[in-house]
């Protein structure tokens, strides 16, 4: 009975793995999008099902055309592209209509991307045709370079470890032996290890491999796109339409908020003038970032091409770091305090509460030899204090106007009752009213 | 015309005592503001040492879930960023506005079905001083209305330190704009039907319709859901009280001034062109049933 039991079992789980809902996937022709997203290059793409492509005015965009499975990956509720199973680049000529000009016929050009060390973080340039080539063997000599001096290091860190222990053995020996080893300990003083070399510093995102695609890089407004294949004809399910758009305002401030109880949970303020409600339970910590307005659904889709969003709303987004501001918090009590931005490093807490605690980055002593895990600007937060006013202000020292916020400490339990009992009072007024109504009339 | 505006005063003050006397319209008060205490004692529940999430609070999840699958994220971060005054004035009007809207339309039909407006248009009134009455008495009531909840919320912002909000304050005239032309349209709907069920149930509907085609804008639905709100709204929008409300409340938003004011001026412009075209239909209907 058991047997039968466990076969019937097995049976089941068979049957169940045999029929489980392995998406389907379709050959489809793609525009592969890397896309300038005002931050960095974001990858999508656009099957053949996708009416609208949506760019950055300005700015330039890649697209390649593919062959390649598409498939609808209903966990994450996305469309995903198997470029195992297919992965076929399509020659041909890209044709980019207007209203207004002539269509005009792209073929496909060699670029790559990078991103330089420079005070802001964004420093993104792009090399095209011969200088794709030059930028990226520049890179990959640095690299080669770089490894070179690894291994020159590796060699001198041999040479120096077997040198130090021939010293340190031969210490040993001549002191055993009751020899003097003055002239050793001397040699030992002065040997120092060689300094490890660093990796290219000159960028921040190294050049990408050298790739084939067409430069897109449009004004704003409404273009037609369709792809030609080397025969002249037109590729089926290549005509989209590509909306370049542009940010409606730029250089706002937003906030990255780092509680300090929960470091790994930080959440944003980017509606210039909201307010912050805490509870008052811990410190903030906080980033300030510029931010640039876009609209809701053209940005989404841009940076995922089956992505939702509003068309009727404008988002701010988070592009840089602001360099070497300053917080000025005024309390109630108007005694303004100035904060600058300081190193910070998390720490564990020990026992069973399993916390962390944010705690100043002291780099000479317990800190030592570490990085620091946040750089931040430390607002402390009391509960008495109710209301706290900060402004920002530049390097130049002048107040950026959108970076004012209000941080307000929402009292535990506050009047509840009484706001409760307060929402019945039109009863009691009706009750008045009806009464001395029925009153007079009685009267 | 003077005798006109005349009538209109006296049955507007005649009706506003009969509403003021009438327990609905401080069940529909109370019912506001039960509904803005929820919003916002919700709202305090649902901040932590990280700020608001709505996540923490069961009413707000519930709301926050459904408006980010509906309207988006960035909608729902708007709508809180400066506190829960601005959905809890909306939402705390409701009651009140739909009591005297509807209780308006059905009085209006009412009176006009059994004679009584015929009667009274033997004397010095007419129909139009009737409808106006009707008007009048409805933003009066609305004033009280907006009175008891801007003081009801500055109560309830003094003491839990959350602050109005600019768009609150915004919206406090605004909402009165808004609901005026709205109350034109239920007008509009009362002398145009011959019964008070036909009359509620075509300005439900012009409502509702305004509703869906706001909902459609804002929502962040794709393909044919969105292509039909869009050409909803390229038709009826303009005639929409909802869609300057909207206009006004961007403009706020993105520093506009210009188009808050726009916005006004044009609901108050609808307003007389829906009361003008009932005035023109009860010249060519008459105030029998």
């Amino acid at each position: 009975m058991k047997g039968k039991a466990a076969g019937f079992i097995l049976a089941f789980c068979v049957t169940l793995f045999a029929f489980a809902d392995v998406p389907v996937r379709k050959e489809e022709f793609i525009y592969s999008i890397l896309a300038f997203n005002g931050r960095d290059y974001s990858g999508t793409f656009a099957r053949e099902e996708a009416d609208t492509i949506y760019l950055i005015a300005g700015v330039d965009n890649f697209l390649t055309a593919k062959k390649t499975f598409v498939y609808f990956w209903p966990i994450t509720g996305e469309w995903r592209t198997d470029t195992q199973g297919l992965d076929q680049e399509m020659s041909g000529t890209l044709e980019v209509y207007s209203d207004k000009e002539q269509p005009v016929k792209l073929t496909p050009e060699k670029y790559t991307y990078y991103n330089v060390r420079g005070v802001y973080e964004l420093n993104w340039n792009v090399a095209k045709g011969k200088e794709a080539d030059k930028v990226r063997s520049h890179y990959e000599d640095l690299v080669d370079e770089y490894w070179k001096a690894i291994s020159e290091y590796y060699n001198k860190r041999a040479e120096y470890e077997s040198r130090l222990d021939k010293i340190t053995g031969e210490i040993t020996e001549r002191r055993k032996r009751g020899e003097d080893v003055t002239s050793l300990l001397e040699e030992l003083k002065t040997m120092k290890p060689p300094a490890r070399p660093q990796p290219p510093e000159e960028y921040t995102v190294p050049p990408v491999p050298v790739k084939s695609g067409f430069i897109i890089n449009l004004p704003v407004g409404e273009y037609r796109i369709r792809f030609l294949t080397p025969d002249g004809f037109i590729m089926q399910g290549s005509e989209k339409k590509i909306v370049v758009f542009e940010k409606r305002r730029e250089g706002g401030i937003g906030y990255e908020i780092i509680p300090g109880d929960k470091w790994t949970r930080p959440s944003e303020s980017k509606t210039p003038h909201s307010v912050l409600y805490v509870d008052g339970t811990t410190d903030l910590y906080l980033r300030p970032f510029y931010q640039d307005e876009f609209n809701d659904l053209y940005y989404e889709k841009m940076r995922r091409n089956d992505s939702r969003g509003n068309p009727n709303l404008m988002k701010w987004v988070r592009m840089q770091q602001v360099p070497e501001a300053r917080i000025e918090m005024s309390p109630m009590d108007g005694n303004i305090t100035t904060v600058t931005e300081e190193p910070f490093y998390v720490e564990q807490v020990q026992g069973a509460s399993l916390g962390y605690r944010i705690v100043p980055f002291d780099a000479e002593g317990k800190h030592e030899g570490r990085e620091p895990s946040i750089r931040a600007f430390h607002i402390p937060i009391e509960r008495e204090r109710g209301v706290l006013k900060i402004s920002l202000f530049d390097r130049e020292g002048k107040q950026i106007l959108s970076g004012k916020r209000q941080i307000r400490v929402i009292p535990g339990a506050g009047f509840k009752t009484g706001l409760f009992l307060l929402a019945f009072v039109p009863l009691l007024v009706m009750g008045v009213v009806l009464f001395f109504r029925r009153k007079r009339y009685s009267d | 015309m003077n005798l006109r505006i005349h009538a209109a005063r006296v049955i507007a003050r005649r009706k506003t005592l009969e509403t003021v006397l009438n327990p609905g319209f401080y069940i529909a008060q109370t019912a506001g503001l039960l509904l803005g205490y929820i919003l916002i004692t919700g709202f305090t529940g649902a901040i932590d040492s990280s700020g608001f999430s709505f996540e923490l609070n069961p009413v707000y999840d519930f709301v926050g879930r459904a408006m980010v699958g509906a309207f988006g994220r960035t909608f729902v971060d708007k709508l809180f960023s400066e506190g829960p005054f601005l959905l809890a004035l909306y939402i705390s009007f409701l009651p009140s506005f739909f009591y005297l809207s509807i209780n308006s339309v059905f009085r209006f039909s009412f009176e006009k079905k059994v004679g009584a407006i015929e009667l009274i248009s033997y004397g010095p009134a007419d129909g139009t001083s009737c409808f106006l009455a009707s008007y009048v008495k409805d933003i009066l009531l609305t004033l009280l209305t907006i009175a008891i909840l801007f003081i009801y919320f500055a109560v309830a912002a003094f003491n839990n330190n959350i602050v109005l909000g600019s768009r609150f304050l915004y919206s406090v005239p605004l909402i009165l704009f808004t609901s005026s032309a709205l109350y034109a349209y239920g007008i509009l709907a009362a002398v145009a039907t011959d019964n008070a069920v036909s009359a509620i149930s075509l300005y439900m509907g012009i409502v509702i319709f305004f509703l869906i085609i706001l909902m459609g804008t804002f929502s962040i639905v794709s393909g044919y859901v969105s292509t039909l709100s869009g050409v909803f709204t390229r038709i009826a929008g303009w005639l929409s009280p909802l869609f300057y409300w909207n206009l006004s409340l961007t403009g706020v938003e993105s520093g506009k001034a210009g188009f808050f004011i726009t916005g006004i001026v044009i609901l108050s412009v609808l307003t007389g062109i829906v009361l003008f075209a009932s005035h023109l239909i009860v010249g060519v209907k008459g105030v029998r049933k």
